[in-house]
């Protein structure tokens, strides 16, 4: 029996490996479509279909008149712990800083106190900020906590400490468990200018709630995270 | 009747007439165990269909109702799998504690798991080529199972699913049914090793070709789960992806210290 690949697939794979082979790396460009087809002796819409795949996966962007280049690989969140997540990105080498876009105490929403496990209505602080990853604003992220079990927190959070510093140091609270739901929304107008992108761009949506050694929450957070930045990264492990 | 009269299977429909009825026991107890044999001796192979129910009645001349009742019991010990519309399939030994679901995404539609249908639209075997012979370090034309599934939830497509296993490492791909059981599953019935899965979940635009076959509205984003499935010794032994429409599936995933 006589096995084979379909072209177009053949082609894509191609592609890829080429990049991976030839250790390409971000922002070069690749060889023009007429080079590739002759080497491949694909046809040039064969050629022009894998590119508009990888384009479409993010492995590679077109700039006009210019050529098509490999992409910035997108940033991993890798979905291990629950207070890795600034910490993994420092250690992929990524320059990370917020700001903080709004701080009030407000009171509990059915879903917030739901979420926290506190009467309705009770008072609780409320954190916007925007997480810029290699100065590019990737992340809208909005922190709801106690404000009876966290007194004076607005006195000790600032744009330069991190929210896991003060409960571990302050007061004494270890973040131990959690569950985050994932899902895709589209940018508004609001989050589009916040977030240095165009409106209706997919934005991957998650929220969640951290919870102490004996599972009582923490933190009950929502986050736009833009999704030609990151992805998430899960290993399960023996 | 004769107390001591055995039925034998008919020689036509099976090849080994070790298989017996004895009417000293209950008719369903003894087809229960004859079928539990088959599964041990490895005749009826994991992840695999077992015959049908008429089929079984036929074969062993008994009454449709019997047969039901020896596949009930297998069923409620676990070791068979009645599946809707497809048969009743063997369920291998599971690596039970060995990967605990405590990282991973796990999709809204295994809460819904009764709604859901999956497909197999193909299942080739095909060269590795460049890619997935730097992938799974085999040769450019060493073979690899390629499998695509179809999930639908209430009769609407959610997402379309790619498998890539070399046939060096599950040859039984060819037999089993991969639509009824979890790649997971179908390497624990062979034994073999499973150490890490890494998952990875982006957006992805384009691929109007998926978008079409998936029926995606235009402005809905396409998710794509691609997984690496990883061996003892770190030996990449599968790696599948799925496009799953992010209108019809969220995910959720827990979090540890």
């Amino acid at each position: 029996m006589d096995y084979h690949i379909p072209p177009g697939t053949e082609t894509v794979e191609k592609l890829e490996d080429f990049i991976v082979v030839n250790r390409l790396t971000a922002n070069t460009r690749i060889p023009s479509e007429r080079d590739l087809c002759e080497m491949w002796k694909v046809s040039r819409s064969t050629l022009r279909q894998a590119v508009d795949t990888l384009v479409g996966w993010g492995v590679l962007y077109r700039v006009k008149g210019s050529g098509v280049f490999v992409s910035v690989p997108k940033i991993s969140r890798n979905m291990v712990g629950v207070d890795s997540m600034t910490g993994e990105l420092r250690q992929q080498g990524m320059f990370l800083s917020k700001k903080i876009v709004s701080a009030h105490v407000i009171e509990a929403t059915k879903q917030i106190s739901k979420k926290l496990k506190i009467p309705l209505g009770h008072k609780v602080y409320e954190y916007i900020l925007i997480r810029n990853v290699d100065y590019v604003p990737s992340l809208l992220e909005t922190t709801y906590l106690d404000c009876q079990k966290y007194p004076d927190f607005d006195q000790h959070y600032t744009e330069n400490t991190s929210m896991n510093y003060i409960f571990k140091n302050v007061y004494h609270k270890n973040q131990s468990s959690g569950e985050e739901h994932i899902s895709v929304t589209y940018a508004s107008e609001d989050e589009a200018q916040i977030m240095e992108t165009a409106p209706d761009t997919p934005l991957f949506f998650t929220s969640g709630v951290v919870m102490d050694e004996n599972d009582v929450p923490i933190i009950y957070y929502k986050q736009l995270i833009r999704s030609d930045k990151f992805k998430f990264v899960s290993e399960i492990y023996k | 009747m004769d107390m001591n009269m055995e039925l034998e299977e008919k020689k036509d429909t099976q090849q080994d007439t070790d298989a017996k009825l004895d009417y000293r026991m209950p008719i369903y107890l003894q087809l229960r165990e004859i079928v539990r044999s088959k599964i041990e001796e490895g005749v009826y192979l994991p992840g695999t269909a077992i015959p049908s129910e008429n089929k079984l009645a036929e074969t062993f001349g008994i009454n449709r109702l019997t047969v039901r009742n020896a596949v009930d019991a297998l069923v409620n010990e676990g070791i068979l799998r009645r599946v809707q519309g497809k048969g009743v399939f063997v369920v291998g030994n599971k690596y039970e504690t060995v990967l605990e679901e405590q990282g991973g995404f796990i999709s809204t539609l295994s809460a819904n798991h009764k709604r859901t249908s999956i497909k197999e639209l193909a299942k080739t075997l095909r060269p590795a080529g460049n890619k997935f012979a730097n992938h799974f370090n085999i040769g450019l034309d060493d073979l690899i199972f390629y499998i695509r599934h179809f999930v639908t939830l209430d009769n609407e497509s959610v997402s379309l699913e790619e498998i890539f296993v070399p046939k060096e490492i599950l040859p039984q791909l060819e037999i089993v049914d991969s639509s009824v059981f979890t790649l997971k599953d179908i390497f624990a019935f062979y034994g073999i090793e499973l150490c890490s899965m890494s998952q990875s979940m982006e957006i992805v635009g384009g691929i109007s070709k998926i978008r079409k076959t998936l029926d995606v509205p235009d402005g809905v984003a396409l998710i794509m789960l691609s997984c690496n499935y990883r061996d003892n010794g770190g030996r990449l032994i599968a790696f599948s992806r799925s496009f799953i429409r992010s209108d019809k599936s969220s995910f959720s995933i827990k979090l540890h210290k």
